[in-house]
């Protein structure tokens, strides 16, 4: 039993460690002078911003709306009748803000991109197209890992300021129909709500979740040694390690705020 | 002209998974020569391609390509080096959401990134020398195997290596682009001064191509000697192989 969990604590620091290194050495790219390589991971990004970020707004918009319409619905029937209607603009830009924008759009994306980038890179190995890649010097992290990282960390920030607005203001045009609110002044109390405090947490965690996202998902790709049926197995793990990180960032960062 | 040595293995050993081992390979090529790792299945000739091309380290003895250890030099030496060799996998390795053309224009526009006029004309040149210039514009998933090889030879070519290798080159092509094949090793690629090696793992008339065959069972030399004194090797590989 202590072996096996002195085992697994091995096991975890060198992948912590390895997860770590990727994430370094994708950024030291993203900052290096040379020009070597340059347009091809530049058409990378943009097809990674157009498949991460464009093509998600309906899943992603309709979903903000459904969350946006359950909270606003909840939340403006609830807190009048217990006196408290003057803080439902403080609660939705605390949930949705600060809380549900960033980590459910995270979650999408995982779904969504993670697990295309994983099974992508994951079907790469098993066709040599990385061997190939490396044979011709063409750097992994400049050509494949860097690219996924931008438009992650891109797509993610656009995506929860769609989200936030989404379920913010179109969630509350549904619920409209049910409440008994005036627009003009839900929204200036929701401008009053919001601090650059919420608009500075949304943003760490966005940049934090694509990150988390285009590392551990291409991290799990390149491990795939040879066969096919590796594939959906580390897609599987990058999407539990994935979510599971995502939720102790947002702990961690948004304890942080309070504390 | 004086020979010169471009790649060189000495007493190299190595092994990869249980069945791929090279033991104690010493081996010399020359500029310009057309060599040949023959041998059946898990003799040891992709493990030994690959030491060659530097994409595997030996567990002892020493690789050098093109004056180059790769194991022993920097990373930016490396690179260079990589630049001036052109490897082929057993599998086409073609990078499936480019075109033929990107996928042939990608390590030139990687590592050179010359005007796009020139990447055109240099890429339509070796998809012409493999006589695949007519789908330029596929993607992968739309090529024969036999299609998909030639284009990666393209690919390995665009660059104008000193070395190329090519792994089980059999694999996928038929008659005519045997002979395809057979015509660049003695014209063009032989007139360029092109370093080309290659495995087979069966006999065939490019055999005739080649200026030396190196013979390998379980991973050891059993000989290195023109085509046409290989079947009268001593060795027990020889006869069945030949027959077959």
């Amino acid at each position: 039993m202590i072996a096996w969990a002195g085992r697994k604590a091995v096991e975890g620091v060198a992948y912590a460690a390895d997860v770590l290194y990727l994430t370094y050495l994708a950024f030291k790219e993203l900052f290096s002078p040379t020009r070597r390589g340059r347009g091809d991971p530049f058409r990378v990004i943009t097809r990674q911003i157009l498949f991460t970020g464009v093509d998600a707004l309906p899943v992603v918009g309709a979903i903000a709306l459904i969350i946006g319409l359950i909270i606003i619905l909840q939340a403006g029937t609830t807190l009048p009748k217990v006196g408290a209607g003057a803080l439902l603009a403080k609660i939705i830009v605390l949930t949705v803000v600060r809380e549900l924008g960033p980590l459910i759009t995270a979650f999408i994306l995982v779904w969504r991109s993670g697990t295309a980038m994983c099974t992508e890179l994951g079907n790469m190995r098993v066709g040599q197209e990385i061997a190939a890649l490396e044979a011709m010097g063409i750097s992994l992290i400049r050509f494949l890992i860097t690219p996924r990282l931008v438009g992650a960390i891109v797509a993610m920030i656009c995506l929860t300021v769609y989200f936030d607005l989404m379920a913010i203001v179109g969630g509350f045009l549904l619920a409209k129909v049910n409440l008994n609110i005036p627009t003009a002044a839900y929204l200036g109390e929701i401008g009053k709500s919001l601090s650059i405090a919420d608009i500075l947490i949304t943003v760490i965690k966005s940049v934090l979740f694509g990150v988390t996202i285009a590392v551990l998902c291409c991290h799990h790709g390149l491990s795939v040694v040879a066969a096919t049926t590796e594939v959906p197995q580390q897609t599987t793990r990058a999407m539990l390690n994935t979510v599971t990180v995502c939720l102790v960032l947002d702990l961690i960062v948004s304890a942080s705020f309070y504390l | 002209m004086r020979p010169e040595t471009v790649l060189e293995l000495a007493h190299v050993s190595a092994s990869k998974g249980d069945h791929m081992r090279v033991e104690n390979l010493s081996l010399t090529v020359q500029r310009g020569e057309a060599v040949a790792f023959v041998g059946s299945n898990a003799s040891g000739k992709s493990l030994a391609l690959k030491l060659c091309a530097g994409l595997e380290t030996p567990a002892s003895g020493t690789v050098r390509v093109l004056g180059v250890d790769p194991s022993q030099a920097s990373d930016e030496a490396v690179l260079n080096l990589r630049q001036r060799l052109g490897v082929v996998f057993d599998k086409p390795a073609l990078i499936s959401n480019m075109t033929v053309f990107n996928n042939v224009a990608l390590p030139l526009r990687y590592h050179l990134a010359p005007p796009e006029d020139e990447v055109q004309d240099r890429v339509m040149a070796r998809l012409a020398e493999c006589g695949v210039e007519d789908v330029r514009d596929q993607f992968p998933v739309d090529l024969t195997l036999g299609d998909a090889r030639l284009v990666a030879i393209a690919r390995a070519r665009v660059m104008d290596p000193d070395l190329l290798f090519i792994d089980e080159l059999l694999i996928g092509l038929d008659a005519d682009d045997l002979v395809r094949i057979r015509g660049l090793l003695a014209g063009p690629w032989r007139e360029q001064g092109l370093t080309v090696v290659i495995t087979l793992n069966a006999p065939t008339t490019l055999f005739g191509s080649m200026d030396r065959l190196v013979l390998l069972r379980d991973g050891r030399l059993v000989a290195a000697c023109p085509p046409e004194e290989a079947a009268r090797v001593k060795d027990p590989m020889v006869p069945d192989f030949f027959a077959s």
